[in-house]
């Protein structure tokens, strides 16, 4: 360890020196450089950071707006909207959805927000920004393969918006894109070209992770400032470093059953298909297994739940405990779920997998990890709560979204001891329970993750503070909405209505839940629309926000050491020296209720007769409570 | 000019009206700089939403329970043998779940609105207990292993059931493919003979790819209907011919993917015939419903099939009633004696000789009385 941390106090520059010559030195203070190198194609991962960000929120609006498109099939099936057919054209004859093109939206709509929104747009994010500020580097471990990683990641959104675009509309085989339905365009439209652009997209996709998640780890490992022991890091940069693991172990299996699916569907390979006779003709496909692309699909599929959910729930700690003014509860307990939860994730992804005519037997062994998951899940949700209890709650936007977060933990969270149950999963199986389930505990809890770190780091991102007015109202909007949208969820599926149906009405035990759609599809347009207030908030504060104090909500780690609008290379000065771990919050005998991981105990300001036991107290001021006033503003 | 589109102007109208006013407010203030909220405190307003926010959700979550409850067709009011126990453990389950939710979210809540930031008030250093660390440790692995245990019990005698239930089972095949179901019975001989899809032939109406050289498919009925006697195990064997379908039955809570190329199989005993049924709910309309639940194309949403659950002697009434297929094929295309392997595509020529075939037809009727 000394070794790598003495690296990067007096090599700040030798670790890029040998990837881009021409930065080799003066990281401190920027030489100039042209805009395409600064704001494009740049290796700062602040730049980069922002780059994801930006891009993510596209792809959001995109995944969102599908939703609500398909939400009006769902609770008005049959009824013509002409904006529908204006939006969608020939998917939409006479403002009524076609059948297909519906799978084509639902399935869009899964894979842009878990692959684009809340994998890179959460982790490419935060773990950019955050992890070099706060372990105190002064950039990735490779800057260049990080810009490749935002770079891979465009090119792979582009590639799935252009899907859109081919005559035989884009993937519509659910995100889960099982074969023999993806593989076979005789079996669906969206198994034509566009199929072929999904998989094409998500290769530059995994790639993008990878190359990411190899920086983050290094970083983690390598590039620590002095006094940054593993035990001291910031609770959410464990989170983004085992995410980075399960990123790198997973997603080249995803990889692999992509590949096997594009031979399949291109060189008459048999890795999933056997016995199909489809379109009038038999396929010469024999011997080969779709429950096979479903083991390896879901042995990313389980991993990616994390890889949605942990970043979120470590920026949740990281929020949760500054805002509580007291050290997040149970430091240890957290980080050792939170490894249990990584390592747990790889053994369960058969959970999926219960009725898809596997071996009953391994539905016992996998049913046994899955349940087993809860107890460090539970440790996680009684540890939030702890930390609030006695605490003297702050109650900024950022504060709101990760408590709502933890409601969506648990709420969402715990019908996974149903459904992780392989003989309740029978009937449950493929339902709305699923449904509610997912989009509660990784779909909102994560959408909430990332919320509560837009506004708890834009301060630092763009040096503006957010509107937190607008912000309180967005959360309401926001946390009200989706329970509207996904708590009656649970409803429809326990009445037994199926997933991926373009209408209840073929059915007599689902057409009575028309009427509950309807409210449903109220909730998801009112929470989509809310979404804008976000947006409206994100943008006037970037450009005519309030300028932001040094340390707005007086938190104790790194990143609010660097200048306010910090510069390519972080620390104009030397890179501060940890001197213990992040949470020190209303420490007995201190007169702040924080102490910065970067003062060293004998500069801390103790009350009256609390002073330190050896060194001479010689109190400094490190900031004065003027420019720490703008969190406390309503 | 009609009246809905006059109102629907209104409504336009008094929106941009609205949004208007409230941009003109916000400017006046902005240049005034005044600020009409000064004087509200966020944090109290937050904590108490929260507080109320959790009240009515509560209130709303258990009113919209109740209300809905009946609507619940997976776990109430099972129509098979394994179904009771299931719906068992599911209510045992989701009482857990439902308490686990109302403490931990009312302490998450309650504790947000308790604690909130107060003048003078100072946080409690608390960084870690060992003891409540182990108590929210085992507790919930005490709780895990019991549910595991249950589920594990429950899974087995539903995948695995007995060799007597096995043994005495009847044999259906759940047959799928885009867009529908097809349902077989082995018929007369109570065996499903051999199908493969390399003699499925539209031509000759030979759907399923019945191999006519394996004689146990000369009585074999198919059909669009699904019919089981109650009280009598049902082997379902589940089948496709295209992609990936998952047969259903909610009543049953029976599901299972049916797997090209991998047949799959499904044990249950129906309880309850559609007419009692049908009587007990006092509703006349009543059916059971098989469906598909794993997506598979433009009308996945449509894959019906209405099961009929009747008494044993109204199922073997029923059946008798039923003409094999292999006779209809018969009737309007074999050609005397060669069916053989690749049949289905000499099968359209031989349309012309129906004579032959009405001949060994009769044969084969007595055959099938007879057993």
């Amino acid at each position: 360890m000394a070794e790598s941390t003495s690296h990067v106090q007096d090599g700040s520059s030798t670790f890029h020196a040998d990837l881009h010559a021409a930065h080799g030195s003066g990281h401190d203070h920027h030489h100039e450089q042209g805009f395409l190198a600064k704001y494009v194609f740049s290796q700062d991962h602040k730049v980069i950071a922002k780059q994801f960000l930006f891009t993510g929120m596209l792809s959001a609006v995109v995944g969102i707006g599908l939703s609500m498109l398909f939400r009006l099939q769902l609770a008005f099936p049959d009824t013509p909207f002409p904006i529908l057919e204006s939006l969608l054209g020939r998917w939409a004859p006479d403002g009524v959805i076609d059948p297909s093109f519906y799978l084509a939206l639902v399935t869009m709509h899964g894979t842009l927000m878990v692959f684009f929104v809340l994998t890179a747009g959460l982790s490419g994010t935060f773990s950019n920004y955050l992890i070099p500020l706060q372990v105190g580097a002064r950039d990735m471990a490779s800057g260049f393969l990080n810009m490749l990683s935002y770079w891979a990641f465009f090119l792979s959104t582009v590639i799935m918006f252009a899907s859109f675009f081919v005559e035989s509309g884009p993937a519509s085989g659910g995100w889960t894109i099982y074969p023999p339905l993806s593989a076979l365009p005789q079996a669906m439209s969206g198994s034509g070209m566009g199929m072929t652009l999904w998989l094409t997209s998500m290769v530059f996709f995994i790639a993008s992770g990878l190359l990411g998640g190899i920086n983050y780890i290094t970083t983690v490992i390598n590039l620590r400032t002095k006094g940054m022991t593993l035990e001291r890091l910031p609770l959410n940069i464990w989170a983004f470093f085992l995410t980075a693991i399960l990123v790198i172990l997973s997603f080249p299996v995803l990889l692999a059953a992509a590949l096997l699916l594009f031979l399949d569907r291109s060189l008459g390979t048999s890795f999933y298909l056997s016995d199909i006779y489809i379109g009038g003709e038999v396929l010469h496909h024999a011997g080969g297994s779709p429950v096979l692309f479903q083991h390896l699909f879901w042995f990313l599929g389980h991993p990616e739940v994390y890889i949605v959910l942990l970043p979120a729930l470590g920026i949740a700690s990281e929020v949760i405990s500054v805002n509580s003014r007291k050290p997040i509860f149970g430091y240890k307990a957290m980080v050792g779920s939170m490894i249990a939860i990584a390592v747990l994730s790889f053994i369960v992804w058969a959970h999926h997998m219960f009725v898809t005519g596997m071996n009953p037997f391994l539905g016992t062994v996998f049913m046994l990890f899955t349940l087993i998951i809860a107890v460090p899940s539970a440790i996680k949700a009684f540890n939030y709560i702890t930390t609030l209890w006695r605490g003297n709650l702050r109650l900024t936007p950022a504060m709101l979204f990760a408590i709502g977060l933890v409601s969506f933990f648990i709420t969402g969270g715990i019908t996974g001891i149903i459904l992780g149950n392989a003989a309740l999963d029978i009937p449950m199986h493929d339902t709305y329970f699923v449904t509610a389930h997912f989009h509660l505990v990784m779909g909102s809890a994560s959408a909430f993750g990332l919320f509560a770190g837009v506004y708890h780091w834009f301060p630092k991102m763009f040096g503006k503070m957010m509107n937190p007015r607008l912000g309180y109202i967005h959360f309401w909007f926001t946390f009200i909405g989706l329970y509207l949208v996904f708590f009656p969820q649970h409803f429809q599926g326990l009445g037994g209505v199926a997933r991926h149906y373009y209408q209840f009405t073929a059915f007599d035990f689902m057409k009575q839940f028309v009427d509950l759609s309807k409210y449903i599809t109220y909730a998801a347009w009112i929470g989509g629309a809310a979404q804008l207030i976000f947006f409206f908030n994100f943008f006037n504060s970037l450009f005519w926000g309030k300028k932001a104090p040094q340390n707005p909500w007086k938190a104790n780690t790194l990143e609010w050491t660097t200048p306010i609008n910090p510069g390519h290379g972080n620390w104009p000065g030397e890179i501060p020296t940890v001197y213990r771990w992040p949470y020190d919050y209303s420490k007995p005998g201190l007169e702040d209720d924080y102490a910065p991981q970067h003062i060293p105990d004998e500069d801390l300001r103790y009350e009256p007769g609390q002073a330190p036991p050896k060194p001479t107290p010689a109190p400094r001021r490190e900031e004065t409570p003027s420019e720490t006033e703008g969190s406390d503003n309503f | 000019m009609d009246a809905q589109l006059l109102i629907t102007l209104t409504k336009v109208l008094l929106v941009i009206i609205l949004v208007l006013v409230a941009f003109n407010l916000s400017m006046v203030f902005k240049i005034k700089s005044i600020d009409p909220f000064k004087n509200w405190n966020a944090t109290k307003i937050n904590a108490a939403l929260l507080m109320v926010f959790m009240v009515l959700g509560f209130i709303f979550a258990s009113w919209s329970s109740v209300k809905w409850a009946p609507t619940f067709t997976l776990v109430t009011d099972p129509a098979s043998e394994h179904g009771v126990p299931l719906d068992a453990m599911f209510w045992r389950t989701m009482v857990v779940c439902i308490l686990v939710t109302i403490i931990t979210n009312f302490l998450l809540f309650y504790f947000s609105w308790k604690y909130q930031e107060r003048p003078g008030q100072k946080a409690h250093f608390y960084p870690h207990n060992n003891k409540l660390e182990l108590i929210w440790t085992l507790v919930p692995a005490v709780v895990m292993t019991l549910l595991i245990a249950d589920g594990v019990k429950n899974w087995h005698s539903i995948m695995a059931p007995d060799d007597e239930i096995k043994e005495n089972a009847l044999d259906v095949e759940f047959y799928a493919r885009q867009f529908d179901w097809t349902i077989r019975y082995g018929g007369a001989d109570q065996e499903l003979g051999q199908t493969h899809i390399k003699y499925i032939d539209n031509a000759t109406a030979n759907q399923l790819g019945f191999n006519y050289d394996d004689p146990r498919t000369h009585d074999d009925i198919v059909v669009t209907e699904v019919h089981l006697p109650v009280n009598v195990p049902v082997h379902m064997h589940i089948k496709s011919q295209d992609v990936l379908h998952s047969a259903t039955l909610a009543h049953f809570r029976v599901k299972m993917d049916a797997v090209p190329g991998m047949p799959t199989n499904f044990w249950f005993t129906p309880t309850e015939t559609t007419a009692a049924r049908r009587e007990r709910l006092g509703n006349p309309d009543f059916n059971y419903e098989l469906s598909c639940q794993q997506i598979c194309g433009s009308s996945h949403w449509n894959m019906r099939r209405v099961v009929v659950v009747e008494t044993e002697e109204e199922f073997q009434a029923w059946l008798a009633s039923q003409k094999p297929s292999y006779q209809a094929y018969k009737e309007k295309f074999e050609n005397k004696n060669t069916p053989s392997e690749p049949a289905p595509v000499e099968a359209p020529a031989e349309e012309a000789e129906p004579a032959n075939a009405s001949a060994e037809d009769g044969d084969d009727r007595a055959t099938v009385s007879t057993r």
